[in-house]
């Protein structure tokens, strides 16, 4: 009889209460870079976020709140600056992206800082494309601060909040690079490319786009690990066998062994 | 899973003629007819109409997801982009694999009248339109592996809300053990995608 791979409790998530089908309201959104800080609890770069951590895209409330939570108790999280959320180093203007995962006709999107709008973009009701962009000036601005973007849906009185924290100064541009982050709140498994990558195994492992850099290696045959980088040609043990990668990547829960042919061959 | 185990001895004959068939018509993935270990060949029980619009509409979603990918894939220009980009292809394309042939086990085509039927009712669309796939293709650098990143977190945002759907209303066990797969794959895909977009 085989067993059940068991996952960790924290890996399975809050999964319920979707609302998807059926219901009209369910329209989703956040920005995903400048991380935002739903985002940096979805990525797992900040810890012990709550249910914010599985839906991102979920902090929805009335219009017209500035609040990074939505007033919403459950992701109260947010709203807390005691958290020492990391600032993403940017220059004097700097682009949001949002990933929307329901596609609401759309009236504005706001930026604040403070009580101040510093950019508005009008929609007009139009439903938007699955990502959006906006460059937005900072001008004025320097240091430490928290934009409030806001996606005011056309046809609900919802809007959608997000609290992306920068770091504005000299000499970046874009959206920058993130600043150094307190290492008390990193608990991601994998939070670098730099982390557990090793060398390619075998000069006959498939043509990569980047050199690799140098990482300490894996022995051999041990043990499959969630969060580690393989490559093609590495051998893992899982439950008792060997197992060949056939395609380089960082393991995640579910691309075990014993689940997938395509990654993993039984040698 | 137990079921497993017995299903395992009652597909292998069933996957020897597959693998031939599959053999004839596709020589460059001779390994991906056959179920991996942990998944059943077959979705034995019962099942209901859920079940089977879950299937469609999730292999419709990922054929949708696969020229993103390919893209990625040449496109992409950090190693660790182009590495998930290849991963998600193939385990992606091996689901596709397996829930037709759970569909066809249940003589049920693998493609609805409306792949997006859901998405229609939703009062949404299609997560990844046509025009933002041309967007992609002429992007490139930096610029490229940010549409790509933010397309594809997009996309599997809505495979998670599919498949926690799919626990709520399917009936058949093994697609119920599948959406839980597809969402706890696509919940870390995501978060690996949100550290690469922001880094």
């Amino acid at each position: 009889m085989r067993r059940s791979v068991v996952y960790p409790l924290v890996a399975l998530g809050a999964a319920a209460g979707s609302l998807w089908f059926g219901s009209p309201a369910s329209a989703h959104g956040y920005v995903s870079s400048p991380a935002s800080r739903q985002a940096l609890c979805a990525q797992g770069k900040v810890a012990d976020c709550g249910p914010i951590q599985y839906e991102p895209q979920s902090v929805e409330g009335p219009k017209g709140l500035r609040s990074c939570h939505a007033n919403r108790p459950e992701f109260a999280v947010l709203n807390d600056n005691g958290r020492n959320w990391p600032a993403t180093q940017v220059g004097t203007s700097v682009t949001f992206n949002w990933v929307l995962t329901a596609r609401h006709a759309t009236s504005t999107w706001e930026y604040f800082i403070g009580n101040t709008r510093i950019a508005q973009f009008s929609d007009g009701g139009k439903q938007p494309n699955a990502t959006v962009s906006h460059q937005v000036s900072l001008a004025g601005y320097s240091g430490r601060q928290t934009v409030l973007a806001v996606w005011n849906i056309a046809d609900t009185v919802n809007a959608f909040y997000n609290c992306v924290d920068l770091q504005i100064g000299s000499g970046g541009g874009g959206t920058g690079t993130p600043a150094p982050k307190p290492s008390a709140t990193t608990t991601s498994p994998k939070p670098t490319a730099t982390a557990t990558t090793r060398p390619a195994a075998t000069a006959t492992a498939s043509p990569t786009k980047a050199p690799a850099t140098t990482k300490p290696p894996v022995p051999s045959g041990a043990a499959w690990a969630a969060g580690v980088t393989y490559r093609t040609g590495d051998i893992v043990t899982y439950d008792g066998r060997r197992y060949q990668c056939r395609q380089s990547h960082t393991t995640i829960y579910t691309w075990e062994p014993i689940y997938t042919l395509a990654l993993w061959l039984p040698v | 899973m137990n079921a497993v185990t017995r299903l395992r001895t009652a597909g292998a004959v069933l996957l020897a003629a597959v693998v031939l068939l599959a053999g004839c018509k596709d020589v460059n993935r001779p390994a991906a007819a056959p179920a991996a270990q942990g998944v059943a060949a077959v979705a034995e029980g019962p099942h209901n109409a859920y079940d089977v619009l879950f299937l469609q509409m999730m292999i419709g979603h990922q054929r949708q997801g696969l020229e993103m990918l390919r893209l990625g894939r040449t496109k992409g220009v950090r190693e660790d982009v182009v590495n998930l980009a290849g991963a998600i292809d193939v385990t992606e394309a091996e689901e596709v694999e397996r829930m037709t042939g759970w569909l066809t086990g249940w003589n049920e085509p693998a493609t609805g009248t409306d792949d997006h039927s859901g998405h229609a009712t939703h009062g949404g669309r299609p997560a990844t339109g046509e025009e933002q796939i041309k967007a992609l293709r002429d992007a490139s650098g930096a610029d490229f592996e940010t549409k790509f990143l933010n397309l594809l977190i997009a996309h599997q945002h809505n495979a998670v809300e599919m498949a926690q759907q799919l626990k709520t209303n399917g009936q058949n066990a093994t697609v119920k053990q599948f959406a839980e797969r597809v969402e706890l794959s696509r919940t870390q895909q995501i978060r690996q995608m949100l550290v690469l977009v922001s880094g």
